[in-house]
């Protein structure tokens, strides 16, 4: 089993900060357009019983990650 | 001719009413009409233009995503993956990238998510609702959400991505990508064709093709959402100009009727001093 494995992090998380990385060590001219794919503008709402959950379940999720 | 013009005249008083000269209402009445028609056509012109050039960006963007869901399917196809018939459980991912005109581009897609997460939600617990910014999806967004997905709780036998696939640039339709637990790839009849696979390997490549067919179903609704705003302000435009065109006429006639009256009022008079 690979190190970032046992550390918790999925394949998605391995590879995201492996890309980060990569788009920082760019050289400048290139590194302000490959940032700008580095956004994210995700919200994300658990839903329980057909309605959009209260915070402390979000809580609750964050922390599982 | 002025029996002609009374039904257009009659339509545009009632929607001035209160007026005491008729004629000069009605005439102000449709010139107003016709300033805000023109107005709304101007609108919805510049409204197309602003979403023809962000088509042709999601179309560019599309064509390079395209691989990512592609190649998920495929090697689902030919290693024959099939869902576990022992679990049941079924995940549904409904993508749609709709939020000003939902009933113009995705009444299908939208309506479904909705279904899905009331359903589901009633029986499992745990359904996500994203809301995604102005901006054109990244593949940071649907790492995000296949990370979601995963850290939900939801074990799942297998499912379904739905979204609309993008056809041309007047239709699109609703379509689904399917979706298997890790469980069902090992099962596989044919993962032979794959060397060198593992477990481990195996997870790797479930959760890393989890969030490319997200991206890709992002970006195919993106640019369905795109092209069908592109077409509807198309339509409204043409709209628009036709109903300048019914109105200008309207304003000529009532216009042209005036200048007789008026003229008739003053020759009778005239013919009633001799």
């Amino acid at each position: 089993m690979s190190a970032w494995r046992q550390a918790g992090l999925t394949y998605i998380n391995y590879s995201n900060i492996a890309a980060r990385v990569l788009r920082r060590s760019l050289k400048a001219d290139l590194r302000n357009e490959a940032l700008k794919r580095d956004e994210s503008h995700v919200r994300i709402t658990p839903w329980a019983n057909g309605r959009p959950a209260p915070r402390l379940n979000k809580q609750t999720n964050s922390s599982a990650l | 001719m002025l029996g002609r013009v009374a039904p257009g005249v009659c339509q545009v008083v009632a929607v001035v009413n209160h007026q005491p000269n008729r004629n000069m209402a009605t005439l102000k009445a449709i010139s107003i009409r016709l300033k805000s028609v023109k107005n709304i056509q101007k609108i919805t012109q510049s409204m197309k233009m602003v979403s023809a050039a962000k088509y042709t960006r999601a179309e560019r963007e599309l064509k390079a995503a395209r691989p990512y869901g592609e190649g998920s399917i495929l090697f689902y196809e030919r290693a024959e993956v099939a869902p576990p018939e022992d679990d049941p459980k079924q995940l549904y991912v409904a993508i749609t990238s709709d939020r000003a005109i939902p009933r113009l581009t995705t009444p299908n897609s939208r309506s479904f998510a909705r279904r899905c997460a009331r359903r589901r939600c009633r029986g499992e617990g745990g359904s996500y609702c994203e809301v995604i910014g102005r901006l054109p999806p990244t593949f940071s967004d649907a790492a995000k959400l296949a990370e979601a997905i995963l850290t939900s709780g939801y074990e799942f036998g297998s499912g379904k991505i739905v979204y609309n696939k993008f056809r041309s640039v007047v239709s699109y339709q609703q379509s689904d990508l399917p979706l298997y637990s890790q469980k069902a790839v090992q099962g596989a009849p044919k993962l032979a064709t794959y060397d060198s696979l593992d477990s481990d390997v195996i997870q790797s490549y479930m959760e890393f093709s989890l969030a490319s067919m997200l991206f890709y179903a992002m970006k195919e609704g993106a640019c369905s959402e795109q092209s069908s705003r592109m077409t509807a302000m198309d339509n409204a435009s043409k709209n628009a100009g036709e109903m300048i065109d019914k109105l200008t006429l309207t304003f000529n006639r009532t216009r042209q009727a005036v200048i007789t009256r008026e003229l008739i009022e003053i020759i009778s008079g005239a013919a009633a001093l001799d």
